[in-house]
């Protein structure tokens, strides 16, 4: 896996250097705790330090890996951090979900079995250490790229919702009526979608390819994931033009029946995703970004 | 004597009525634990709610079918200029507080507050609920102080447990009897300002016979 080297700007190139910045970086992350992670009980933090201890053991419940101590230490430390060093946004419920794939693509290299049950305590600090540092950074580069979605009033993900409503009143009318028939807002099914780039909607290991794919393109999560989204609901074009009610439009909507999910069609959900993107690429007028 | 018609014209003019109901409170009080266990009748332990996410619920009635619309919404501060966008046009409200947790009653006064901006009082029911009193060992809000808080400012009040199950529905029905009450009298003495609010949606919560 070459997660690490993808998100742009993280690595250089060049083997040697990539390693001792790598090393820096990881030093820089352990310099951050050192300095600030004691502040976490101070009045002025208090509530954001609060909030994540109150979210961590409620991320991932279901998976056995995330209800170890040691593993929600991590998390807390990687989000009381980044929260303390991005004031204009803070914590925001759903960042803490976004560290989970990074946690689990860097944990898989040093996993042999099923990385959901695996017990961290058989690794070595310095392990888990650098596990942690990196997937500090690649969220850190990851929000970086969507921060306006997390700032007061998250203007950034009104922005992606009403773009998705008109990107998808072009490329499936009857899907666009058929929600203002039912009173449907995008706003009230999307919301999730931009806020939780997906995670809530699909397995993890799904979010895992899916995210792949964001970090090799560019404005991945920014940008192409409006597309993504928008191939997404198509998808489910017929069991929409099926439910003739608010009530079940939005249960539906909600709960998406992805459980199953693999490679394959995220795959074609991908394919989809980048034809709609190219369609509307030289068409600049069609769908203003 | 129109009860013991059943499956006759008399089922067909009984009315339905579509009420929009939102769960408001502090993040982690159970607003999302509440709904599951009034829907599914079940508990788990949820994810933090994000935005917000939509429950189902029909109640026949026998002088009326009322079906809700439940809208819970997220807990953290951030997400509110979301969560305003859900709650207009509701016709209730559950502020929700843990009796475990002083600062969440504040919360909810908080809430109130904001809703008094929003309603006329006799545009929407609500009702204050403490959660959790599974907690019992932990409490501290005692029940008469969320009685009394609830009593000075006429809102509904309930303990409840969404964990262990205890008076959840009740909650959720003597909502439902307030907006039958109201709806009742609404019928019987026309007010003359009627429904002329402006959300589109307010049409759908309407009578609207089968």
């Amino acid at each position: 896996l070459t997660w690490i080297f993808l998100p742009q700007g993280y690595l250089p190139a060049n083997m040697e250097r990539r390693k001792l910045t790598l090393q820096r970086k990881r030093e820089e992350y352990f310099g951050f705790i050192q300095q600030y992670y004691d502040s976490r009980n101070e009045e002025h933090h208090q509530d954001t330090y609060r909030q994540i201890h109150i979210d961590i053991p409620r991320t991932n419940p279901l998976i056995p890996l995330f209800q170890q101590p040691l593993v929600q230490e991590i998390f807390e430390r990687i989000l009381f951090i980044w929260a303390i060093r991005h004031p204009a946004s803070g914590y925001v419920q759903g960042i803490n979900d976004l560290v989970t794939p990074f946690f689990v693509v860097f944990l898989s290299e040093y996993v042999e079995e099923d990385v959901e049950n695996f017990d961290v305590a058989n690794l070595s600090q310095d392990v888990l250490r650098s596990i942690e540092a990196d997937s500090f950074w690649c969220m850190s580069k990851l929000l970086d790229g969507i921060q306006d979605n997390y700032t007061f009033a998250q203007p950034g993900i009104q922005k992606k919702v009403k773009a998705l409503e008109e990107l998808v009143s072009r490329i499936d009318e009857q899907v666009h009526n058929h929600f203002r028939k039912y009173e449907v807002e995008y706003l009230q099914f999307a919301f999730r979608w931009m806020n939780n780039l997906l995670m809530r909607e699909l397995p993890l290991r799904c979010t895992i390819r899916l995210w792949d794919t964001y970090q090799s393109e560019p404005e991945g999560f920014s940008h192409f994931h409006l597309y993504v989204c928008a191939a997404f609901l198509i998808k489910w074009r017929k069991e929409i033009l099926d439910e003739e009610d608010f009530q079940g439009l939005l249960m539906l909507l909600q709960n998406l029946p992805t459980i199953h999910w693999g490679n394959e069609e995220i795959g074609l959900l991908l394919a989809e995703a980048y034809r709609l993107k190219y369609m509307f690429a030289d068409a600049p007028n069609h769908y203003r970004r | 004597a129109q009860k013991a018609m059943p499956g006759t014209s008399l089922e067909g003019i009984r009315p339905t009525y579509i009420y929009k109901v939102v769960l408001l409170g502090s993040t982690s009080v159970g607003k999302s634990s509440l709904a599951y266990r009034y829907v599914k009748n079940d508990f788990k332990e949820s994810l933090p709610t994000v935005g917000c996410s939509f429950f189902t619920q029909t109640l026949n009635l026998e002088v009326a079918t009322l079906k809700f619309e439940i809208w819970d919404t997220a807990g953290q501060e951030k997400y509110h200029s979301v969560c305003h966008l859900y709650y207009r046009g509701a016709h209730a409200a559950l502020l929700v507080y843990d009796i475990a947790n002083k600062e969440t009653l504040n919360r909810a006064k908080l809430w109130l507050r904001d809703l008094e901006k929003e309603f006329l009082p006799d545009e929407i029911v609500i009702a204050l609920v403490g959660n959790k009193v599974d907690l019992a060992a932990e409490r501290e809000v005692t029940t008469e102080e969320g009685e009394e808080f609830a009593r000075t400012k006429g809102l509904l009040f309930m303990e409840t447990s969404a964990k262990s199950n205890h008076q959840v529905n009740d909650i959720f029905m003597a909502v439902a009897q307030e907006l039958l009450q109201r709806e009742q009298g609404k019928t019987s003495a026309p007010s003359p300002r009627g429904r002329s609010t402006v959300d589109l949606r307010e049409s759908r919560a309407r009578t609207g016979c089968c």
